[in-house]
């Protein structure tokens, strides 16, 4: 267990029934870094992050969140220290914007009360800061995919904790909306650690890149360390051409299709 | 970004104004609806008669002259008023009930009544009065008997409705079917093995569909604070119930104990009902119906629905008390025919509009 790390995961190990989803995996996050999880279909990416919070039982393996062990902690106590955006399907239930964006002060606040002045103005600077001015009053319900997610963005960061999951909240989004997540989440100045399906995306937002495969950690490193095609073919079984992207400076990542895939 | 605001809110009453103006009239129409209760029946009561009977016991001495024969004030005293005392109580915690199990759902279609709880209490409570096996427990024996039947229903419901962790609205439709099938059975069972001649589909009428005719001062009591700690209780859950609709998973991360609350939900919802059905047999839909109007009215943060479908609910059951005296006078109709008539299309109507999730869907 190291202290300085945000996120400390030592050991983690999940399986159901026989097979093994995420075998052994250890991973550090420092203070103020965005990380992307990359990998596959079906690696354990997602296993493992619901491993992380809390969703699933890990077999075996620790958790440490400023050095300090999440298993004991009260689900408040963790929400305070972590805020998760997940996919979500609210099927039956309507509520404002606001209210929905309220739920996320709920880790802060006492069993019974009005909530208090502050926290209506800090929902409110958190919608106008995912761009949902004016949207306070609407129905949740009847807001388009990427309003909803922006919605649950500003959710988790009213729930004020430092480091925040995301286990694939933007893969239904279009390629607007998911630049438009992680450049919200990348000016909060947290500690992220996401999931992240499009190479492109993890490139431009992520500082480290954690590889998975088969249930464990491949690779760690920077985004020009990560994404070459050596090890983007070891990964994903498909050709690259990774150049330089002279707007952001980061890797772009081309797919060049084989023999057999070609049009 | 340069956002039109949008006039039109969410749900009519959003404002806090607006809110307390509803309750106010809800409180008024329930008051309104007690009178015209206390006033209907075989013997018809004029309205100065109550007035005068109430606020001579209520000050404990004669306010007003009796001009009225004294077996008015025992029909007003020991027979309307705890009936229409019971008839509000038992309509609001049908719909606390109603709420709870949809909040442990998600689903607005869950309700003691659609899911079989009250069957299962009705069962539990007929297992009591006909084999006396609680009996120990004196007056409390029915009650506990109906909680019993109603954990185990509710147990059972859960159990087949849940797939993969999530209730859809086939699936608790048919858990509701084949549960109170199950305890329907085993109640008319009870009944029909231990009864005998017309006394049988009496008592069998009663508790499949309802009545309160047997409202007591003694009953309404147990009811009455079963209901106040049930209430109570819950308003200091209401928080956690908004952030459970998320959904159990989500609403851990956000802070709730999932576990303790979900918990918590299925002992009151389940004492609730015992102890309700107990009191009235098993009236339907309501439980249904009232959480469902007055969140559309008031929105869905329980602070606010709480309170104002208890008067809803409350109120109706009142009224569908008249109702059961008026229609077929000098007869009496069974409550629960009166409350299906209402509740049943609107359940279809609930049906209907879950539409393409009904398939089971995702």
């Amino acid at each position: 267990m190291r202290k300085d790390l945000k996120l400390d995961v030592e050991n983690v190990t999940y399986a159901i029934g026989s097979k093994i989803i995420v075998d052994g995996v250890s991973l550090g996050i420092e203070t103020g870094d965005f990380v992307g999880l990359v990998g596959p279909n079906g690696c354990g990416k997602s296993t493992l992050l619901k491993c992380i919070y809390r969703t699933y039982q890990p077999e075996s393996g620790s958790v440490y969140i400023d050095g300090n062990l999440t298993g004991p902690m009260s689900n408040r106590e963790l929400a305070r220290e972590m805020s998760v955006m997940q996919q979500e399907n609210i099927v039956e239930f309507d509520m404002t914007v606001f209210d929905m964006a309220m739920l996320g002060r709920f880790a802060h606040q006492k069993m019974f009360g009005n909530d208090m002045l502050h926290e209506r103005e800090l929902v409110l600077a958190a919608l106008a800061e995912v761009g949902m001015e004016g949207y306070e009053e609407r129905s949740f319900l009847s807001l388009s995919g990427g309003e909803k997610q922006r919605t649950l963005v500003a959710r988790a960061l009213v729930q004020q904790a430092p480091l925040i999951l995301l286990d694939e909240p933007t893969n239904h989004l279009d390629i607007g909306f998911q630049y438009q997540i992680m450049s919200i989440l990348k000016k909060q100045g947290l500690t992220v650690f996401s999931s992240v399906h499009d190479l492109n995306i993890a490139a431009c937002y992520c500082d480290k890149i954690i590889l998975m495969k088969a249930g464990h950690i491949v690779a760690y490193g920077t985004p020009e360390e990560m994404f070459t095609p050596e090890m983007i073919y070891k990964l994903f079984g498909v050709n690259t051409q990774v150049t330089v992207n002279s707007a952001t400076g980061k890797p772009n990542i081309v797919f060049i299709p084989s023999e057999e895939t070609k049009p | 970004m340069a956002v039109k605001k949008e006039k039109t809110a969410t749900f009519p009453l959003q404002k806090r104004s607006g809110y307390v103006t509803f309750c106010i009239v809800m409180v008024v129409i329930v008051l309104a609806a007690f009178f015209v209760a206390v006033r209907l029946g075989s013997v018809d009561m004029e309205f100065s008669t109550i007035w005068g009977v109430l606020v001579n016991r209520l000050a404990g001495r004669e306010v007003y002259e009796e001009v009225w024969r004294t077996s008015a004030e025992t029909i007003i005293l020991n027979i309307r008023i705890p009936r229409v005392l019971t008839a509000f109580v038992v309509g609001a915690g049908l719909t606390l009930c109603g709420i709870l199990m949809q909040v442990l759902t998600k689903n607005s279609l869950a309700d003691p009544y659609v899911l079989g709880i009250s069957h299962g209490a009705s069962a539990g409570a007929v297992s009591v009065i006909m084999y006396g096996w609680l009996n120990f427990l004196g007056g409390y024996g029915t009650m506990a008997g109906a909680f019993l039947g109603a954990v185990i229903s509710i147990l059972l419901a859960l159990r087949i409705a849940t797939i993969r962790n999530k209730v859809t609205a086939t699936q608790l439709v048919l858990a509701g079917i084949a549960v109170s099938a199950l305890f329907g059975a085993i109640t008319n069972f009870m009944i029909y093995h231990t009864k005998t001649g017309s006394d049988k589909v009496k008592t069998a009428t009663y508790w499949m569909m309802g009545s309160l005719s047997g409202a007591t001062w003694e009953k309404l009591k147990y009811a009455t604070i079963a209901f106040v700690v049930c209430f109570i209780l819950i308003m200091f859950l209401t928080k956690q119930l908004d952030v459970l609709l998320l959904g159990d998973d989500v609403a851990a991360t956000v802070g709730v104990d999932t576990g303790k609350l979900k918990l918590w939900i299925i002992i009151i919802a389940t004492l609730l009902t015992g102890i309700i059905v107990s009191i009235s047999g098993t009236i339907g839909f309501v439980g249904l119906t009232f959480p469902h109007i007055t969140r559309s009215i008031v929105g869905t943060k329980h602070k606010r629905l709480v309170p104002a479908s208890m008067l809803v609910g409350g109120a109706f059951l009142v009224i569908a008390d008249i109702l059961s005296r008026v229609l077929v006078a000098p007869e009496e109709l069974p409550i629960g025919v009166v409350s299906a008539f209402f509740g049943a299309p609107f359940f279809l109507y609930l049906i209907r509009k879950s539409g393409g999730k009904f398939g089971g869907g995702k």
